[in-house]
């Protein structure tokens, strides 16, 4: 019995996968075009800001650039042109050294500390064909706004990212609170809404183009972000079923240790962040409406039309989520059975029933947040793995298990991350949410909204 | 197609470094992981730990290459209590939220560029190696030597690591063996599958947690300096998450609550892996088509094995969670 089932769900995965492959793959290999061979982009800028604070940065031309290759041959010597920027085309992804030579540049022009003269080229840093080098002459004119809008910025920045954050938690855990289960692929789960609506945005299903009268679809056969976003988020609820389906509802069923079950979520991050970074490459694509926009300049804060509306769109996503489960009988449901299961289902809840909505809410919920990161800070294999120490932060911070503790916490978190690099370099500015998270742990480990009980 | 290649390289890897610093790795996470039932997502961060406790006396402190080994076992001790402290009185899971996100800060904390004056920020630290590499020389294996015969021809440099590698793997095997036969181990074995039944003989479970996750994460630590000797650096990004799921996933191949699992594991894992990796590269020499659709590319090689190495783990979950050499009873553990 445990031997059959345990076939059907491997062959079952096998298919899932291969289906995945077709429906994301094939796609993206004719997308690329030709562009063959390396080069190195070196480019030479002086800095320098406009009255107002903005960057307004200037291109030095004349600077000589040497790119040597590791056995210190001269692959190519050039001065920059007008835009300041030097191409040399390199035989191979190796490792060059780029050199400035600071004779050449216009008088009283000194390179800024932060760019020294030399700079090495590793192998592993051609992630694209072109890599690019920048060179910065003069000081670093960081002007510094005033204090109370930095402020006001970072918490705007902050709230946008703790409602999708807020948005991706709670799948994350009203899948633990139904199931116990802690799912280290939920970070994929984000990934793979941006990417499904990133292949209906900007990759496009040839297949359609010749039905470009339906209105939304255009004539390359992408859809407007209007339509490709909804298509994504869809896509994202059926990927959290087929995971529940074909993976977590047979290994319940043959009660299958949580911990074996976890391990697994492991391997499925791992696929899943490969089979993403294999076809959609390493770099980060932007979708194809709302890329580039002017800010509003609301007061204090400078926010883009798009960013608004992202943050809106959650915000009522949130809401209808927290309706949902306030007062939808469904909703009560999955409340009880996260709350407990044993209880449940002595009530006469189906269980089996609830899990299975939640992976598809929690999918399509993390689908969504991973459409409004990608249309923040575009789309890139790894958007979700990044996000989902942020997940768990939030997560543990409102109670494993809660849902609006995950709403809270998940959002907390967000505008903890973006309001502290005030504070600590932007780089490190994820740091604070471990500290929290081991605070909770100290302090009140059963989180905002969780119950003592769960915990120990 | 070159098969004489193929094996030549799959049997080197085998037995080669990648296999040593697993191993060693390994057999750390099993103490935690196979016979406590601690979740420990973040040996990555306790092998960066030994790696730049190496690196950092030669970088920073600038003081004799041996000071890194107490240096780098100190980093791990504190990084052990750290995640210890708030997670271990608690459920299973949170020890593997606070690990995987410790280990994720750590990374970022050394290749940041405000700390780089310690730890040499995202170029990471070099040159400290060559006190041991004189080692070796003194034991008579010259570095630009080769040694061995087919398929185990090794420079005189990679040869020493090699040894003192495995010679380490063998050291802590046995103490590792040893240890869970001894009445401490079978106390890590009894907390792993009833937690309570423990606390009501009178033993201190929360201690005995602590000590196994320490004692795991010291292991590491030796693993991630074997790690660093052999590649003369330490790179920051080389410590990420996966470093953990990797190594994860050769613990289970070979078996957990086994010494034999952990180092048959990471044999098998990189033995594997490499037979993988140099059969693809043959076969993408020229992009694989099937008529004008491009179905592989040799840059997408890399990435092909990682994802047949998820799949491994997945595979492995669902038909035998115990690994090759593991007892099935020794994997059910529920984590609650």
């Amino acid at each position: 019995m445990e031997v059959s089932v345990g076939k059907t769900i491997g062959r079952r995965l096998f298919v899932a996968l291969i289906a995945l492959g077709s429906v994301l793959g094939f796609s993206f290999g004719t997308a690329k075009a030709a562009e063959d061979g390396y080069s190195i982009r070196a480019q030479v800028r002086d800095q320098v800001r406009t009255a107002d604070g903005k960057a307004d940065n200037q291109p030095l031309s004349g600077v000589e650039i040497t790119v040597t290759d590791a056995n210190g041959e001269i692959v190519g010597v050039a001065l920059t042109d007008a835009e300041g920027v030097v191409i040399v085309s390199v035989p191979s992804r190796a490792d060059y050294t780029v050199s400035l030579n600071e004779e050449t540049l216009p008088s009283g022009e000194k390179l800024d500390a932060k760019t020294p003269a030399v700079q090495n080229i590793l192998t592993d840093s051609f992630i694209t064909k072109t890599k690019v080098v920048t060179y910065f002459t003069g000081e670093s004119q960081t002007v510094r706004q005033p204090g109370f809008e930095r402020v006001a910025q970072r918490i705007s920045d902050g709230i946008r990212l703790g409602l999708i954050l807020a948005m991706c938690s709670v799948g994350l855990s009203l899948i633990f609170g139904t199931t116990g289960l802690t799912n280290f692929a939920h970070g994929e789960m984000v990934t793979f809404g941006g990417i499904a609506t990133f292949v209906f945005n900007v990759t496009g299903l040839a297949f359609l183009g010749s039905l470009s009268f339906i209105p939304g679809i255009r004539p390359d056969g992408t859809f407007h972000i209007f339509w490709a976003a909804p298509l994504g988020i869809i896509l994202g609820g059926g990927f959290g079923w087929a995971l529940n389906k074909r993976i977590f509802g047979p290994l319940r069923r043959r009660g299958v240790g949580l911990v074996t079950q976890m391990v697994l979520t492991v391997g499925l991050s791992i696929a899943l962040r490969n089979f993403f970074l294999s076809r959609f490459e390493g770099r980060t694509r932007p979708f194809s409406d709302f890329s580039l926009q002017r800010a509003w300049d609301l007061g204090p804060v400078n926010i883009t039309p798009r960013d608004f509306v992202v943050s809106i769109l959650s915000l009522l996503i949130l809401i209808v989520t927290a309706l949902g489960l306030r007062f939808t009988r469904l909703g009560k449901a999955t409340r009880a059975v996260s709350d407990n299961p044993d209880l449940a289902s002595a009530t006469g809840i189906d269980s089996e029933k609830v899990i299975r909505l939640v992976w598809i809410i929690g999918g399509a919920l993390a689908a969504a947040g991973g459409v409004f990161r990608g249309l923040d800070e575009q789309v890139s294999f790894d958007m979700g793995g990044r996000l989902l120490f942020l997940l768990f932060a939030g997560i543990t911070l409102g109670g494993l298990g809660s849902a609006f503790g995950a709403l809270v916490g998940g959002f907390v978190v967000g505008v903890m991350v973006e309001v502290s690099s005030l504070v600590v370099p932007t780089e490190l500015k994820t740091a604070p949410a471990l500290l929290v998270l081991i605070l909770v742990l100290l302090l009140r480990p059963q989180g905002i909204l969780g119950r003592a009980q769960r915990v120990g | 197609m070159d098969w004489n290649l193929i094996f030549e390289n799959s049997l080197k890897g085998f037995i080669g470094i990648n296999a040593v610093y697993f191993a060693i790795a390994a057999l750390g996470l099993n103490v935690q992981f196979g016979y406590t039932g601690l979740l420990n997502f973040g040996q990555a961060g306790f092998m960066a730990c030994g790696a730049y406790g190496l690196g950092m006396t030669a970088h920073y402190f600038d003081i004799s290459f041996w000071w890194g080994i107490p240096l780098g076992i100190l980093f791990s001790v504190v990084l052990g209590l750290l995640m210890g402290i708030p997670t271990l009185r608690l459920r299973a899971d949170y020890l593997a939220i606070v690990t995987i996100a410790s280990a994720e800060i750590i990374r970022l904390v050394v290749r940041s560029v405000k700390f780089k004056t310690y730890f040499g920020g995202s170029d990471g630290i070099n040159g400290f190696s060559s006190t041991f590499r004189a080692l070796g020389n003194d034991f008579g294996i010259e570095e630009s030597n080769r040694y061995g015969f087919w398929p185990f021809r090794f420079t005189g440099r990679e040869l020493w690591v090699l040894i003192v590698g495995w010679l380490i793997v063998a050291i802590f095997g046995f103490v590792v063996y040893k240890l869970m036969k001894s009445p401490w181990g079978r106390v890590l074995k009894a907390i792993r599958e009833d937690e309570d039944a423990v606390k009501s003989l009178g033993k201190n479970v929360y201690s005995y947690k602590m000590q196994s996750l320490i004692l795991g994460g010291v292991i590491g630590t030796v693993s991630g300096m074997i790690f660093a000797l052999d590649r003369g650096s330490v790179q920051p990004d080389n410590y990420s998450r996966d470093l953990t799921f990797y190594i994860l996933t050769a613990l289970v191949l070979g078996g957990v609550a086994k010494v034999s699992g952990s180092i048959v594991g990471s044999m098998m894992f990189w033995g594997l892996f490499t037979f993988m990796d140099n059969f693809l590269r043959q076969v993408t020499k020229d992009p694989v088509t099937i008529g004008n659709v491009t179905i592989m590319k040799s840059t997408q090689v890399g990435q092909l094995n990682y994802i047949l190495i998820g799949i491994t783990l997945i595979l492995l979950m669902v038909y035998r969670p115990q690994g090759v050499f593991g007892n099935r009873k020794e994997m059910a553990f529920d984590g609650r």
